[in-house]
């Protein structure tokens, strides 16, 4: 298959599929040549991943009071 | 103790034991609660039902999988059992491969994913995107891209096939960058 027959919506499509798993097939290969050129899948890869990071790095903590709470509610709080 | 350990002191009736692995996982079960439902209270009783399965069944617990891998199970059920039982939210259908994958609104992020950490603006924008996604797609994106479980795992948790799992992710991840980059107006 020639590189001309990987579409960009072919390869926004795959990116979401295998992102951040290994890319070495043949069909990946090809992806991978198109990316390198195409500015357009670039971003939307980059746009994907900033997706991600953005749930990653959205963290809430228990607290220690929240901590308390929990270990009365199962009856194991140490004195 | 490391955490095998524990798990044996706490099936022989350890409290101090069963407290150690409680302690161990009580912000990620919350954090992942918080993850799928939005909301601290309902995320702290999901965490306070989920470690209550724990003590209940941990002398049945036989160590084929992980106790991590146990938690996010019972938290991921406890979460669909919540939802199917609260039907108010109209969640988008993701069945159209072709309308979640638009190449003509690609557009350069100007932003760097660090900023969520104080922006309330960008974090009401995430919780919005993500409600709008059935609780399925919701818990495959947050389990193997942002806990970083396996497929495999993922799949175990979801009692969902692989190619499910990949389908459910290729969408969700589409869909909810699709709703960011509307909120950005990049469209």
């Amino acid at each position: 298959m020639s590189n001309k027959d990987v579409t960009c919506k072919d390869v926004m499509s795959h990116i979401c599929d295998n992102l951040g798993e290994d890319l070495d097939s043949p069909r990946c290969v090809e992806i991978k040549e198109h990316l390198a050129n195409c500015d357009s899948c670039k971003k939307y890869m980059k746009s994907v991943e900033t997706t991600i990071d953005f749930y990653k790095n959205y963290n809430v903590d228990l607290g220690e009071a929240g901590h308390d709470r929990l270990l009365s509610f199962l009856g194991i709080k140490e004195d | 103790m490391n955490e095998e350990e524990l798990i044996r002191e706490a099936q022989v009736g350890n409290r101090k034991a069963l407290a150690e692995l409680v302690k161990n996982y009580e912000q990620t079960v919350f954090n992942f609660a918080f993850k799928i439902c939005r909301n601290k209270e309902r995320a702290e009783h999901t965490m306070q039902e989920t470690f209550l399965s724990m003590v209940k069944n941990i002398s049945q617990f036989s160590g084929k999988s992980k106790l991590s891998t146990w938690l996010y199970t019972v938290v991921s059920n406890h979460c669909l059992m919540l939802a199917r039982s609260n039907k108010k939210y109209g969640y988008t259908s993701l069945d159209d491969d072709d309308a979640l994958i638009d190449e003509k609104n690609v557009a350069d992020w100007d932003v760097t994913p660090d900023r969520v950490t104080e922006n309330n603006e960008l974090k009401d924008m995430l919780d919005d995107a993500i409600q709008k996604l059935p609780h399925d797609y919701r818990i495959v994106f947050l389990l193997r891209d942002v806990e970083g479980l396996s497929t495999e795992e993922t799949g175990k948790v979801m009692n969902l096939s692989i190619p499910a799992v990949k389908s459910r992710l290729h969408r969700a991840r589409a869909f909810l960058r699709n709703e960011i980059n509307a909120s950005f107006n990049y469209e």
